[in-house]
């Protein structure tokens, strides 16, 4: 280790205290809170009426069958899909892969206002083809995506793509000699299939179920925008409602710590599934899978494939299209309709949008940055295991994702609302939940970037005479831009989006984008929603295609 | 069983030609090794063989049936072989004993005749200990034989074998060598094996076909390969020749580095230029030049000199530059710097067919 002053010690409590500040004291104080009477006294009532108020338990059924359904419905979608994709002849397979990813770029609670518009009992777009088609009376609605089956639906839609693209990975690095060693035994396509491919994909498919699970367990766009006019509340909007007048923030405590256990559990759950490693390598070069031959069935293969791509994808965008070019959202627009009243009135008239803009941009920046950097920090830490205490640090960057955001927000309103950092209403309120949110997922890429860089090539520098600092410059940082590059469009394009920490601790004078197209939603101006949301989504598609292009540039790989 | 035989095979991507008009025949119970460097089109080859890839010319029959042809390929579930990945493949989710019976359950046989070929086939790859261990649990060697356990238990018709020793560390490659020609001797599969490796070929083959650029090269038995190379690319590869660019003075005799050889393999045309290959411990080294009117002499000087135990390894330096690796019996030793008389002896002296 480094001689001279040991600064490890000084790094470590700077860090370790920065890290206690985003996270011990928010899940701290939730948990007193939650455990505290008006009174100041220690008391359980707040869980007793947790679990025997019915405005308390019919929201918490309700949330485990959007969970359950939306993960047994992804699983059965993303699953053939990502066989089709990884395993078959099928054409477009490379289009659609990149277009189930690209479906990931839609903010969920956007899609859910895009699903809205095509499918809202009277006003909706397919509604209104459907009456025009079929000459029924306007009172009459094919779809009426103000319900239960509807919010699971448009959930599904948003959250099918993270288990395609673990089934598509997976069945990618499955060794092809796996399955040919099962045909040269004589196994028929179909037993191959059977016996060999579908048991060695099955603990990925099972993380897969996880991660839909937790996705619509901890989802508040979505149900905010669906069920509350349906009539009915999910766990989130529930905690969220506690929130306005009169804020009950100790019952909102109480209803956070089932979500935090239940998320702590699940994650528990899905690091078992895909510990076991469906398959071990073992050693020695593997062949690329051969494709299985779909013949006459190709054509109908992809025809589906389009299909589910156009519920989350195709519809949504022509109705926010539809919507934001048109005087009258409700109506299809033509030639002679089109018009750009309503981004004019977005950009020129409403008050509160250069203000969120100018929020959500100077947060976006100064998290992705601080987000990056504390990553990297972290990350060099403990990949090079650079000071003791290293496997605490790592532990503390990973533990953001067991906190779901909306928890995180009702954490962080109680623990800095009272001194002594009264951050509530500052914009440091919301750069500490947005860091805290995006440390995980920043800390992992920024580590598995550090693993790819072996040891050897800083220990050739230092061999050769640089010290270990010069190595760092030198050899080791050159090796990370990119990877730190992309952490940081990573951190950005996660902060213009977020919605669920945000909307418990925006005020007035700190609104974000995605909390105004929230708010737009109770004064119904449809289309300065449709405007603002392609908007995010635009920054998001240029900063995303931006990351990418820097990544893709050629890179020295480890030899 | 039933004799393999490619007929004209070719394989190409696009305007790359990784299989060249392969003609080759592999008698029933035969073991036929394809030799040669990565990207030779062996293991093309092999596949073709396997079923996995469709020709683009020619055919493949096995015992008098046409079984690959651009037309039509029968899928390698239904050509009753069986074949030895270099990575092994066995399924990280069956166990040694599950990996080993599947092909027996694909084939649908009864419980009891399963138990018993499954006993019996343990046995004899020494696996009884591990039958209910995971692949993941084993060590490189057991995994080895797992997997030659898996392909034979089934009795095939023709046994493939992809590279199967190079996953394998120097020891056990050797003795994995000697078990796979044993057990090859046991059951008398045709068997086609595709190895880089020529210890390895030389170890377990019947014939080898040495492959270069997609074509076959040389096929013939070990011994043949290796004391009659019949090009440079052979004599290179099987290692331990030197070969040297001469001249030809008439039929049988070149000229190379200012004296004269006498050669054999085939007849030479006056003026032409001819590589000619000896084998590095077939050249005399002496101290004493030969008696005037002894054919086959050089003069050199030892450049270098290195002694191995076995054998003593010299580089001697011709008069025109050329450099020969010459391997002599270690007792003597010949100090860098001297003047030396080397004999290649005409009938170790082959010219080898133009490139």
């Amino acid at each position: 280790m480094t001689r001279g002053i040991d600064l490890s010690r000084p790094v470590l409590v700077a860090v370790a205290a920065l890290l206690a500040v985003m996270i011990v004291l928010p899940v701290g104080w939730l948990l007193v809170v939650s455990l505290t009477s008006k009174e100041g006294g220690f008391t359980l009532a707040n869980f007793a009426t947790l679990f025997t108020d019915p405005t308390f338990v019919d929201p918490l059924v309700t949330t485990l069958i959007i969970s359950c359904s939306v993960s047994a419905i992804c699983c059965l979608v993303a699953a053939p899909l990502g066989w089709l994709v990884a395993r078959t002849d099928m054409p477009l397979a490379r289009t659609i892969r990149t277009l189930v990813m690209a479906s990931l770029v839609t903010p969920p609670f956007v899609g859910a206002i895009a699903w809205e518009m095509l499918a809202a009992p009277n006003s909706g777009l397919l509604n209104q083809l459907w009456r025009l088609l079929s000459g029924m009376p306007p009172d009459e609605a094919l779809f009426d995506i103000y319900s239960l089956g509807g919010l699971i639906f448009v959930i599904s839609c948003y959250t099918f793509p993270y288990v395609f693209i673990l089934v598509a990975n997976a069945l990618d690095r499955m060794p092809g000699e796996l399955e040919d060693a099962s045909s040269m035994l004589g196994a028929k396509t179909w037993q191959t299939a059977r016996l060999i491919t579908v048991p060695l994909a099955l603990p990925t498919l099972l993380a897969g179920a996880l991660v839909a699970f937790l996705q619509a367990l901890n989802l508040f766009g979505s149900p905010a925008i669906l069920a509350i006019p349906a009539g009915f509340h999910t766990l989130t909007t529930r905690i969220w409602s506690l929130f306005q007048f009169p804020p009950k923030p100790e019952l909102a405590a109480a209803a956070s710590v089932p979500l935090l256990v239940l998320t702590v559990l699940l994650l528990r759950a899905q690091a078992m599934a895909l510990g076991r490693r469906g398959y071990a390598v073992l050693g020695g070069k593997y062949g690329a899978p051969r494709p299985i031959r779909l013949g006459w069935l190709r054509v109908p293969a992809v025809i589906l494939a389009l299909f589910v791509l156009a519920m989350p994808l195709f519809l949504p965008y022509a109705a926010l299209f539809n919507s934001a070019f048109s005087r009258v959202a409700s109506r299809i627009v033509g030639p002679d309709t089109i018009t750009l009243h309503n981004v004019k009135f977005t950009f020129l008239e409403l008050s509160s949008t250069m203000p969120a803009l100018k929020n959500t941009f100077l947060l976006a920046t100064a998290s992705a940055t601080l987000g990056a950097l504390l990553a990297l920090m972290i990350a060099y830490i403990v990949a090079r295991k650079a000071m003791r205490g290293y496997r605490v640090l790592g532990f503390l960057a990973t533990a953001p994702l067991a906190i779901p955001g909306i928890v995180l927000g009702v954490g962080l309103f109680l623990a800095y609302t009272r001194p002594p950092l009264a951050l509530y209403g500052t914009l440091w309120i919301l750069l500490i939940a947005f860091v805290t949110i995006e440390l995980p997922a920043a800390y992992q890429q920024l580590g598995s970037a550090f693993h790819a860089v072996h040891p050897e090539l800083e220990e050739a520098g230092r061999m050769l005479g640089a010290t270990r600092l010069r190595t760092l410059a030198d050899i080791t940082a050159p090796l990370l831009r990119s990877a730190v590059i992309a952490t940081w469009c990573f951190i950005f394009v996660a902060t213009i989006r977020e919605l669920s920490a945000a909307v418990i601790l925006f005020t007035s004078e700190t609104k974000v984008l995605s909390v105004l197209i929230f708010d737009l939603k109770e004064s119904g101006d449809v289309g300065a929603i449709a405007v603002l949301s392609l908007t995010m989504v635009a920054i998001t598609t240029i900063v995303i295609a931006a990351a990418n292009r820097l990544h893709a540039r050629p890179q020295a790989r480890p030899a | 069983m039933a004799a393999v035989e490619l007929k004209g095979l070719s394989k190409r991507y696009g305007a790359a030609v990784a299989v060249d008009d392969v003609s080759l025949r592999v008698e029933h119970g035969q073991l036929v090794c394809l030799l040669g460097p990565s990207g030779c089109g062996k293991t093309t080859t092999l596949r073709l063989i396997a079923g996995f890839i469709e020709p683009s010319a020619g055919e493949i029959e096995v015992g008098g049936k046409v079984l690959s042809s651009p037309s039509r390929t029968v899928p390698p579930e239904g050509r009753k072989m069986s074949m030895i990945f270099q990575s092994y493949a066995l399924w990280p989710h069956m166990t040694v004993a599950e990996n080993v019976a599947y092909g027996l359950k694909i084939r649908k046989l009864d419980r009891a005749t399963i138990d018993a070929k499954l006993k019996a086939i343990l046995s004899t790859a020494r696996l009884e200990a591990l039958a209910d261990r995971y692949p993941g649990e084993l060590s490189g060697g057991q995994q080895q034989r797992v997997s030659l356990a898996r392909a034979l238990v089934v009795e095939p018709e023709t046994l493939l074998l992809d590279e199967p020793l190079s996953n394998l560390d120097a020891n056990l490659r050797e003795e994995m060598r000697f078990e796979i020609r044993r057990l090859h001797d046991q059951y008398r599969y045709t068997t086609v094996y595709v190895t880089h490796d020529q210890a390895e070929a030389m170890t377990t083959a019947d014939l080898i076909a040495v492959m270069n650029k997609g074509r076959v090269e040389q096929l013939g038995p070990p011994e043949e390969i290796y004391t009659r190379p019949r090009s440079e690319f052979v004599a290179r590869f099987i290692g331990g020749s030197n070969v040297l660019a001469a001249t030809a003075l008439d039929e049988v005799r070149v000229s190379v580095a200012g004296g004269a050889l006498r050669t054999t393999g085939r007849s030479l045309s006056a003026g032409r230029p001819v590589a000619v290959s000896v084998r590095q411990h077939e050249i005399g080294i002496a101290l004493e030049p030969p008696s005037s009117g002894a054919e086959n002499h050089l003069q050199g000087t030892v450049t270098r000199q290195v002694f191995l135990g076995s054998t003593r390894d010299y580089t001697v330096t011709l008069a025109d530059g050329t450099e020969l690796r010459v391997t002599a019996p270690p007792g003597r030793n010949i100090a860098p710097g001297q003047s030396v008389w080397l004999h290649l002896p005409a009938e170790q002296c082959r010219a080898l067919a133009e490139e």
